[in-house]
């Protein structure tokens, strides 16, 4: 059969005589060219030439008696399926055929005459529906398989008649309590009890008993590989250990799925033992040891599971003060094969890792990229290395800074830019210690062109004009074009230029600041800078009026303050992080967002209170010795009820709109010029007040 | 949850799908196209998740095709969707031999039919290619024939649901066979200096049986983890310098090899296949299962041991700018002397505008490879401990257009080397019970050491 006749669209009349023609004469190439004839159809549904093909309903009609083949059935079913979903009700016609099939002896007919009565959405489609799976319910042998799928048929049926799937969600119940013997229909009766509550933000979330989870968890050795990975991934939160016991012995059934071949497996295995991390008090080095390594074995993975499983160490790294977790730093080193999205990922993980022990080796991998052919790679590691420098102490800083300045020899203007723009950060932070490679910087003066790095550069030599004897001829580079500056740029240069005059009342700073003042009241565009402009006139005239309060000093004191030291922020908020945890191995997880963040509607998924849930992540302690886990001391429910209370003295401060600031390792996905390393960080800040209403927030 | 699969060719446009959820509307595929090529535009880092109108696109590439999956909820399981993907890749590859645009358009009634098998309501179902083999034939029924022969032709076994999913009963061998292969590969990261970045063993137990009805074998390796209860304390774990070698007679069949000091290495990460019984792999520390018929992964396992580069390459690279380069190589076997290494390659990176070039060698055979840009040294035979030299020189255009970004891409190492692993691990038996037949079986096992993806050494 060729696929260039299958795939065209074809007019319903040239289908229609192909099928005639074969019922004339039943021979076998006849044979052939009607089932050709019905994959054209289906064909011609995957292209979207519905309206064409709706005509065909009653040709499709004719061949449903056709028991014995099950293509043909298919491709039936399929029909049904698509033109219902767009014109429920043309369908009609179709439905005592459906029913028919639902009464089939074949079970594989029967699962395929659910699926389509599921699929349409039209109340006497969905009114059969019900109507079968109750029969099955009552049914006492029924194919597994068939009971699996009406189970799931009630997931999408919610979709049509909530009220009534609420009203057979006990059935659910039921099963997933006492069909003890049916693993696999227990499995698919929790989890579409999960996704039905998920759905409706009104009901409780799922609670399964510990003993029932215990039942289940039992049964984890005989399952299928996907059924254990639904079942791992929804015992978190739905079943909550009471005791310390309960939660350890949940461990030791969990822990050996960490060695499933299948990723989703070991991954459900993870988020299981961190959500049950939080209701026990120690934990074993080796089980640590087993978890750090489960993840490490998941990056020799394809690499779009190799990206959520970095994206998922970013989550962990961050998610404790001290991480639980041990990484050696060089797996995450950089492969020259790799996808260009894991090299970014991999690079923000090695700034994470970054400490002063492993920071010769982390600071080597990066500048072995940041000489990178990819230009944001590139940037991404100056900009790694520069923040590294901030974020770490001052002998870190001093290697750090070597590197920049080595790496300025390159001579590459977008690393040059970049060395620029983080040099500014670590100046803010070590005002003193590398003043004397400034002079090396402003060598570079030239390369400053994107808005960044001019907003640097101008705070630099501003900053260290004391020790740069020609800081007003580096300056009036700055100064020809205001006019076509970006706005940031436009601000910097004014300020500074009244910074310069303040410093050093000449006759040139004058004159330079009194020709900005004018350009930038008369000539600018732009309301805010116009107003700054007239703002900084009217408090030199102030200055100069005999009388006034206003001394040089305290002119100095507003214009060209002390600037506080930066420090950088990598921390999420707790309430993020405890239901980001929760969805280790989700999409959520890439984005580092929380769902109900991005779905204002959905329900926030936050640790179910326990006796024993560790009201502080730091709670755990990390055990060495190979003293078996599962000894509780006895005055743990004591201090359970402490935490507890803790947990509710605590007033969250932490508003929605907290969620909007990320955190600088949370990745822009949709890749903004400028790498998550760049983006805006929270700085402490604490000028006085009128600085800070005077100075517009500037990006670090 | 999947809400739709869709296979799209290489511009994203939709091929063939199949909706398993009624939430995403019909074109929401359509959108794909144009979100990848805005993206392409905008960044060169194109991640595999992409969220437009809060339609989550899920994809992976494979050859000329992507294979988008839709979902609906950032709460959707990502790891599983991945793993799902992945796997219905090779089992489409087991039917179709290779998976591209055109065997997919060839097939879709077959491709239809094993989406269906493999997923319902977004819920990856059975993915063993064996079972599904059982009743998802590519031959088709003829069409109007009378019902009366096959009646119930297709139907799904019912070991489907039995807790052994991976294996139908009733399968028959006249010589009953299995065949065990250890294949470990190495990845290592070095510099020209010799420092090595990192080193790591990946290796995998494959597994072909051939037996018949229901067999259960027990697999018995010199893991430290797994051995500690049989042996005395004075094993120490192996380095690879004490890793003794695997002797010829392992290529027969194994019993437990007494005579022999016993090496123990500790494995980390064992991963399973999941015919494997991980409480009892647990508990008592023995690897039993009842395998799949056929080939499959059994285990595998990563080593992170500090290893000796075992094919080393000096490099030494002179650029005569706007005439020449000059490179020099000496590469060494840093292998028993009694092991060799087979079908050497060393690759070796050239720059873009290079030309004429003339080769010096003692070993083997250089080749040019210009769309690569690189040159290929090839060695069909490495015996252990010896050191082959060769030389290159390339023309470089006496022109520069614009200063060229240096060329950071690194030499790369193919090889193998049979009858060795480099962490020393040893079977030391596979015992074959089928309770109900009794028959004679022959395990057979082999060994081979080999590059991983990642044997690089870097140029600086």
């Amino acid at each position: 059969m060729s696929d260039q006749r299958i795939f065209t669209r074809y007019k319903a009349n040239e289908i229609r005589s192909e099928l005639q023609i074969v019922d004339v004469k039943k021979i076998k190439s006849g044979v052939a060219k009607k089932k050709n004839a019905l994959r054209k159809i289906i064909a011609n549904l995957t292209l979207g030439n519905y309206s064409e093909m709706l005509l065909l309903l009653p040709e499709i009609l004719k061949f449903w008696k056709i028991e014995d083949d099950m293509e043909v059935k298919r491709i039936c079913h399929e029909y049904i399926r698509t033109i219902g979903s767009i014109k429920p009700r043309s369908t009609v016609e179709s439905l005592p055929f459906i029913l028919n099939d639902l009464r089939s002896r074949n079970e594989k007919v029967q699962i395929m005459a659910l699926e389509t009565l599921v699929s349409i959405p039209f109340s006497k489609f969905s009114e059969e529906a019900f109507d079968f799976i109750i029969h099955l319910t009552n049914k006492k042998t029924v194919p597994e398989q068939l009971m699996k799928n009406a189970i799931y048929s009630l997931v999408q049926l919610d979709d049509y008649d909530h009220e009534r799937v609420m009203s057979l969600l006990n059935l659910l119940y039921d099963i997933v309590n006492h069909q003890i013997e049916k693993p696999t229909i227990q499995i698919a009766a929790l989890n579409a009890l999960c996704m039905i509550h998920d759905v409706d933000g009104n009901s409780q979330p799922v609670h399964i008993s510990v003993e029932t989870a215990f039942n289940i968890l039992e049964l984890l050795p005989t399952l299928n590989e996907w059924d254990s990975a639904t079942l791992l991934e929804i015992l978190p939160i739905t079943v909550v250990p009471q005791t310390h016991d309960n939660a350890y012995d949940m461990i030791d059934m969990v822990l050996p799925h960490l060695q499933h071949v299948n990723s989703a497996v070991s991954l459900s295995a993870l988020k299981m033992v961190l959500y049950l991390l939080n209701y026990i008090e120690e934990v074993n080095q080796t089980i640590i040891k087993r978890l750090s390594n489960s993840v490490i074995a998941l990056l020799e993975k394809p690499a779009e599971l190799q990206f959520l499983v970095l994206r998922n160490v970013i989550l962990l790294l961050l998610s404790r003060d001290q991480s639980l977790l041990k990484f050696d730093v060089p797996y995450f080193f950089i492969e020259y094969n790799d996808p260009i999205y894991i090299k970014d990922t991999k690079l923000e993980c090695l700034y994470l890792l970054s400490n002063e022990g492993t920071l010769p080796q982390i600071l080597d991998e990066l500048e072995e990229h940041a000489t990178d052919i990819d230009i944001q790679m590139s940037r991404k590691a100056v900009r790694a290395i520069g923040n590294l420098a901030v974020k770490l102490g001052e002998s870190s800083a001093g290697k750090c800074v070597d590197i920049l300045l080595h790496l300025l020899e390159f001579g590459v203007d977008y690393v040059i830019q970049e060395i620029i723009s983080v040099f500014r950060n670590i100046l803010r932070k070590y005002p003193k210690d590398f003043k004397n490679d400034v002079k090396t910087l402003v060598k570079y003066v030239d390369y400053a062109q994107d808005t960044e790095s001019r907003n640097a550069m101008i705070w630099i030599i501003t900053h260290y004009s004391d020790i740069l004897p020609d800081y007003l001829t580096l300056f009036e580079t700055f100064c020809t074009n205001v006019l076509n500056e970006s706005p940031e740029v436009q601000f910097s240069v004014l300020t500074s230029s009244i910074k310069f005059f303040v410093r050093y009342p000449s006759i040139e700073t004058e004159k330079l600041c009194i020709c900005l003042l004018r350009e930038c009241t008369e000539d600018a565009n732009n309301p805010d800078l116009r107003s700054r402009a007239f703002m900084y006139w009217r408090l030199l005239s102030l200055a100069r009026e005999d009388g006034s309060n206003v001394t040089n000093e305290i002119l100095k004191d507003i214009v060209d303050g002390e600037l506080p030291k930066i420090e950088l922020n990598t921390k999420l908020d707790p309430i993020v992080l405890e239901e980001l945890e929760l969805n280790v191995g989700s999409i959520t997880s890439i984005y580092l967002k929380p769902t109900s963040q991005i779905f204002r509607m959905s329900s926030l998924k936050s640790l179910p209170n326990s006796p024993v849930l560790n009201s502080d992540k730091s709670l755990l302690n990390v055990i060495d010795d190979l003293r078996s886990i599962g000894i509780s001391n006895s005055n743990d429910r004591l201090n359970g009820k402490n935490h507890n209370s803790n947990k509710n003295n605590n007033p969250v401060v932490h508003t929605m709109s907290d969620f909007d600031k990320p955190a600088e390792k949370v990745n822009h996905l949709k890749g903004s010029r400028k790498s998550s390393i760049s983006s805006p960080s929270k700085l402490a800040r604490k000028p006085s007040m009128l600085m800070r209403k005077l100075t517009l927030k500037k990006k670090f | 949850m999947t809400s739709a699969v869709y296979f799209c060719d290489n511009k994203g446009k939709p091929i063939l799908s199949r909706r398993f959820k009624d939430d995403v509307p019909l074109n929401a595929i359509d959108k794909f196209q144009v979100v990848l090529s805005d993206l392409e535009e905008e960044s060169s880092i194109i991640p595999p998740c992409i969220t437009h109108n809060g339609i989550q696109y899920l994809f992976i590439q494979h050859n000329d095709l992507y294979i988008v999956a839709l979902a609906t909820s950032l709460a959707t399981n990502i790891a599983e969707i991945f793993t799902f993907l992945h796997k219905m890749m090779d089992i489409l590859g087991d039917y179709l031999k290779t998976v591209e645009e055109e065997s997919i358009r060839d097939n879709f009634v077959i491709v239809y039919e094993l989406l269906d098998e493999m997923m319902d309501f977004g819920i990856p179902q059975i993915t063993e290619t064996k079972m599904l083999k059982k009743y998802i034939t590519q031959k088709s029924f003829k069409l109007v024939r009378a019902a009366k022969k096959k009646r119930n032709a297709a139907r799904p076994p019912s070991e489907l649901t039995n807790s052994v999913s991976w294996r139908a009963e009733g399968i028959k061998y006249k010589k009953n066979e299995a065949f065990l292969d250890i294949i470990e590969s190495i990845n290592m990261l070095m510099t020209q200096n010799g420092k090595v970045l990192r080193s790591e063993i990946l290796g995998s137990v494959k597994v072909k049986s051939r037996l018949s009805g229901m067999p259960d074998l027990k697999l018995g390796i010199n893991d430290r983890g797994i051995f500690t209860k049989y042996l005395d304390g004075n094993n120490i774990g192996v380095t690879l310098e004490e890793s003794d070698q695997p002797s010829k007679s392992s290529e027969s069949s194994i019993t437990n090899t007494n005579g022999k000091t016993k090496t123990n290495i500790e494995l980390e990460d064992l991963k399973f296949h999941q015919c494997v019984r991980l409480s009892k792999f647990e508990n008592e520390k023995i690897i039993t299962f009842i395998p799949p018929d056929g080939d499959f992964e059994l285990m595998s396992y990563r080593l992170n041991t500090v290893i000796k580069p075992l094919i080393w390459c000096n490099m030494k690279v002179k650029v005569h700018s706007k005439s020449r380069i000059e490179i020099f190589c000496t590469a060494k076997a840093q292998i028993k002397k009694k092991s060799v290494a087979t079908n050497v390659e060393i690759i070796i990176p050239v720059p873009e505008d290079a030309d004429t070039p003339t080769f010096k060698y003692s070993h083997g055979k250089i080749k040019w490879v210009p769309e690569q840009n690189a040159i290929v040294w090839k060695i069909h035979t490495f015996p252990g401990g010896k050191e082959y030299a060769m030389s290159a020189e390339l023309g470089l255009p006496s022109i520069n257009s614009e200063e060229e970004p240096k060329f950071k891409r690194p030499v790369q190492v193919k090889f193998q080397i049979p009858y060795f692993t480099t962490s020393g691990i040893q079977v030391r038996y596979l015992k074959i019970n089928e309770p109900k037949l009794q028959y004679k079986s022959y395990p057979w096992v082999r060994y081979i050491t080999q590059n991983g993806d990642d044997y690089t050494i870097r140029l600086s």
